[in-house]
Formats: structure tokens, C-alpha cells, sequence
């Protein structure tokens, strides 16, 4: 099976800065792929760059088996993309926006299944102007799905969400899956990654620095965390042998470990040994977060 | 062409449903053709003919000329210029519809919306002012309307192309029209103007519009090709400059 997206050293500079720098990456028909990246990563530009409105600057380019930069209008009747900033006709209802977008694409689904599918039944006669913003979104992801695609593009589509207009839209992304859509999910929200994505590739400084299935990623910084707070009046040369001890400001102690039952054995006998009890003690799996922390990069930078 | 009739579906319920947009395009004129009416309704004057007429067979042309005009330049640049901003345009570019479809979509609608005016003004006209236009003359009268609808809508697209945000679209367009609608015959005769004045508004695109509209409607003036002839060689420098300078994306990113 050919992939849906393949990238090869794609390279795109901005004056002398390289915003995409070298990346490579592959997604398999029908996979719910989470792209990651802090602000300025070079997220947007890539994707852009896979859909069309960007060219590059270099390197190898396949979307459905097309180059984006020279592909036309039957490549684009297999898309369905969904920018970071796009509102639909205020004046426009729900059904009348759909149905304006269904003429443009050669075999659209039908507007009542698409209204179903992204769950705007009862407000298929309002206005886009007068939707929430969570309903809005989703109504641009139906916008996106009316041509009935092989391929969806969604860049940020929750940024701004309250939890519940997030948890709903995370029902309708998974919805695509079910339906065997390929999707290119564009966040930088972990826990947005770890509901809907098959493999999340992580971007950093232009390229994809890490790759893999959520549970893979988690593995990627497999050490195991005690924490617990020092007994006052000890030092931490008091403390029994542990793994690697690191003593945190507010007194408190972080073991990272990849043998936590040897640690915790020895940290418990030592202290019952003495009579004290380790306040604040916790074992800790990092979180799909932490491990997007490490990779990202702890800096915030400039949106580009 | 099933792409470009909901296009033009949609185009016109979208502009339907702006109220500001549907008072300044439509109803304003309106207003306007009542007020000087009122004003001036009673009064005669003198073509160059010799013919005297009710000055109601000036006024009648010229305020359909602004209600054309807001119809195809103002409303179309603002529009257009909206969509650009809201990345409403970039979006419909990632499907597969071609661009013809979205510019033709929006000329076609300020036809119909530049018709729907014709109309009005007709009506008004011929009930409440009793001028008539001539049976014969009708087929000119709508020819001459959309020609100058069309050169007016390549003169939107410029503008819209030239026209850097969407809180600057309305303010623009108006700052353009409303200077030329009262040097270009719709408010004042051109003849009462300062003739430096009146010369130099007889080149800008408003005049002979005005004039053209005048001749279809009264029907004892000589052709003014010389008229009609600028104003398609207006629209044609609309076209140049909108092709020239165009885009899709908004300004920002």
C-alpha cells in the first residue's frame, strides 16, 4: 500500500532562517497521525506546504501519490483541509454552507450525512455567525469531510475549546478513523495526541525529531520518578543507595530510575530503619506530556 | 455550471441577509432619488438638444447609475475583500473549484443585484415621477447597464485588490464614489461645475456612465460613444490592475 504522505529532506527557508529543515516523514493510508511542535516549530509551514499553498524550497514531496506544488483540481477533490484560521460565511446556515461547498467537489457526500457526522443536527438552519465557537469548528471540519476525502488536513482545530466542545470533537475525529480516512492532525495538545492519534510525530527546530506510537514515545524516557521530601536535618549523602537522587529546591528529592522496585526496596527499609516517615512520597510513569516537553524543547519561541 | 449557479446562490443570500450592506446598495439610492425629487422634482431643463425636459428624466438615470454602482464596486470591493481577510477564499481555493468560479460568482451577483436596482428605479420612476423610458429604448437601457455593471465590478475587483484590511474596505470605497458621484452628474449637473472640475470628471469612470444612462433613457439625445467607449476602457484598466495585483490569502501570514 502507498502511503498517503511521504517527505523527504523537505526544506522551506524564510530569508536565511530554515523554518523546515531536512524533515522526513511517512503516513500510512488510513492512520491518525498527531503532528506536534511547539509555536514556530515549522508545523503550520509544513503543512501548508502538503496542501498546496506553500511551496518549498527543497527536497521530496508526495501527497496521494501527487507533488503537491504542480497537483490540480482531481487531487484536490481528495482532500479535505481544515485551516488554522478560516471562519465560514456568517450569513450562510449550516446546511446552505454545506450545500455550497458540495458543488465544488466532483463526488461530495450528502449535506444531512456530513450534518450528522460532525453533530450539527439542531443547528442545521443557523446561521455560521450565530454557532459557538466549538460548533463553527466543527462545522468547518464538515466543510472539510462534504467532499467526501481520502485525506484530511486539520491544523490546531481546538485551540480555544472549553473540555467539553473538545471532548465532542474528539468524537468526530475518531469517527474519521472509523470511516478509514487518512488524518493529518496538527497540535500541541499531548492529551489531544494520546485519545485520537495512531503515531505522533514530534517536530522540532525543522525536523521531525521523534516518532512512534504514543505508548512507543512514553517508552522513549522509560525512567520511573520517586519523589519524596528529605527528612529535615539529613543531607542527601544520608540517604541509602538509589539510582540517580537529585535534590530539588523545597527540599525535595527526585529518583529517576528504571529499577523503581531495587530503589523504593532500599529508600523504605532505610527509612522504617530509622523511624521516619518520607512525606510526599510518589512514583511517577512520565506522561506522554513530559516526553513532548523533553523532545519539543523547554523554550518557548516566536510564532512564526 | 452547476459550481457557479449555487455560487451565485449563495453569494446573493449571503448579501441579502447584510443589512448594512443591503441599506447602502439598495435603499440608499433610494432615498436619495425621493429626497432630490422632492427638492427638484417640479423644475425643467434645457438639453443640449434644445429639448426641454422634466428634471426628473436626469435624476432618474443617475441615482440607478448609484445604485448600480454601489451594487457592482462598492458592495462587490467590500465583499470580496471580507472573504480575502476571513481566509474564507483561501479555504474554497483548496477545493477543486476553479477561481472563475468565485470572481465570476460575485460579478454575476452584482448584475443581478445592479438589475434588481434597474428595476426599482424603473418603477419609481415611471409611477411616482412620471417618467417613462421608451419601449425601444428598454433593450439599451439594459445593455448600457450591464456593460458599465461589468466595468464597475473589474473597478471593485481593483479596488478590492489594492485595499489592504477589511476595516479599511468601506471607508475606501466610499471615500472613492461619493467625491465623483457630485462632480459626475448624479448630484449636480456637470454643467454647474468650475469647467476645470467638469473637465477633469469627464475622464473619471463616473461621468460617462451617467451620461450613457441619460442617453438610454431620454430618448432626444445624440449617442454618446465617445462616453461608452471610456467606460468599457475603464473597466479594462480595472481588469489589468485586479489581474496584476490579486490574491487570494489574507494580508497577514
Amino acid at each position: 500500500m502507498t502511503p498517503a504522505i511521504s517527505v523527504t529532506g523537505l526544506l522551506k527557508r524564510y530569508g536565511d532562517r530554515n523554518v523546515v529543515d531536512g524533515l522526513d516523514l511517512e503516513v500510512q493510508q488510513g492512520e491518525v497521525l498527531a503532528f506536534l511542535g511547539r509555536n514556530g516549530a515549522g508545523k503550520t509551514t509544513t503543512t501548508e506546504i502538503l496542501e498546496g499553498y506553500r511551496e518549498r524550497d527543497g527536497g521530496e514531496v508526495l501527497v496521494l501519490g501527487q507533488d503537491p506544488a504542480t497537483a490540480g483540481a482531481d487531487w484536490r477533490a481528495k482532500l479535505g483541509i481544515v485551516l488554522q484560521e478560516s471562519r465560514p460565511l456568517g450569513a450562510l446556515t449550516v446546511r446552505e454552507t454545506l450545500r455550497l461547498y458540495a458543488a465544488y467537489f466532483p463526488h461530495p457526500r450528502g449535506v444531512d450525512e456530513v450534518i450528522a457526522l460532525v453533530g450539527l443536527e439542531e443547528q442545521a438552519n443557523q446561521r455560521a455567525g450565530r454557532l459557538s465557537g466549538g460548533q463553527q469548528r466543527r462545522l468547518d471540519v464538515g466543510v472539510a469531510l462534504i467532499g467526501n476525502p481520502e485525506l484530511v488536513f486539520l491544523d490546531e482545530p481546538t485551540t480555544g475549546f472549553d473540555p467539553d466542545a473538545r471532548r465532542q470533537f474528539w468524537d468526530v475525529i475518531s469517527g474519521l478513523r472509523d470511516l478509514g480516512t487518512t488524518v493529518f492532525l496538527t497540535t500541541h495538545y499531548m492529551d489531544e495526541a494520546q485519545v485520537l492519534a495512531d503515531r505522533v510525530a514530534v517536530m522540532r527546530d525543522g525536523k521531525v525529531a521523534a516518532l512512534g506510537t504514543p505508548a512507543e514515545l512514553q517508552a522513549l524516557r522509560g525512567d520511573v520518578e520517586i519523589r519524596f521530601v528529605l527528612p529535615t536535618g539529613l543531607a542527601l549523602d544520608a540517604l541509602p543507595q538509589l539510582s540517580k537522587p537529585t535534590l530539588l529546591t523545597g527540599g525535595e528529592v527526585r529518583v529517576e530510575t528504571t529499577a523503581p522496585t531495587a530503589d523504593l526496596a532500599a529508600l523504605c527499609t532505610w527509612a522504617e530503619g530509622r523511624g521516619l516517615e518520607l512525606e510526599g512520597l510518589t512514583v511517577e510513569r512520565p506522561t506522554l506530556e513530559d516526553v513532548f516537553l523533553a523532545i519539543a524543547g523547554d523554550h518557548a519561541e516566536v510564532d512564526a | 455550471m452547476n459550481m457557479l449557479r449555487e455560487q451565485v446562490r449563495a453569494d446573493l443570500l449571503a448579501f441579502s441577509r447584510r443589512p448594512e450592506t443591503l441599506f447602502f446598495t439598495v435603499f440608499l439610492p433610494v432615498i436619495f432619488l425621493v429626497l432630490f425629487e422632492a427638492i427638484f422634482g417640479g423644475q425643467t431643463v434645457t438639453l443640449a438638444s434644445g429639448d426641454v425636459v422634466a428634471q426628473s428624466f436626469l435624476q432618474v438615470p443617475a441615482f440607478m447609475v448609484m445604485g448600480v454602482i454601489s451594487a457592482s464596486f462598492v458592495a462587490l470591493a467590500i465583499t470580496v475583500v471580507n472573504r480575502r481577510e476571513t481566509g474564507t477564499y483561501k479555504r474554497v481555493r483548496g477545493t477543486p473549484a476553479p477561481a472563475w468560479v468565485l470572481i465570476a460568482g460575485q460579478v454575476v451577483t452584482s448584475l443581478v443585484i445592479a438589475l434588481l436596482m434597474v428595476l426599482v428605479m424603473l418603477a419609481l420612476g415611471s409611477f411616482a415621477y412620471g417618467v417613462r423610458v421608451e419601449l425601444d429604448h428598454l433593450p439599451w437601457l439594459i445593455a448600457v447597464v450591464l456593460i458599465g455593471a461589468i466595468a464597475f465590478s473589474c473597478l471593485g475587483m481593483m479596488l478590492a485588490a489594492l485595499t489592504p484590511s477589511t476595516e479599511a474596505a468601506p471607508p475606501l470605497a466610499n471615500v472613492v464614489v461619493l467625491p465623483l458621484y457630485f462632480i459626475s452628474g448624479v448630484f449636480v449637473p456637470i454643467e454647474s461645475l468650475p469647467t476645470w472640475l467638469g473637465n477633469i470628471a469627464e475622464w473619471l469612470p463616473v461621468a460617462p456612465f451617467v451620461k450613457v444612462a441619460t442617453w438610454a433613457y431620454v430618448p432626444a439625445t445624440t449617442t454618446p460613444w465617445n462616453s461608452l467607449g471610456l467606460l468599457i476602457a475603464w473597466g479594462l484598466v480595472g481588469l489589468l490592475i485586479a489581474s496584476w495585483r490579486f490574491r487570494w490569502t489574507p494580508r497577514r501570514g
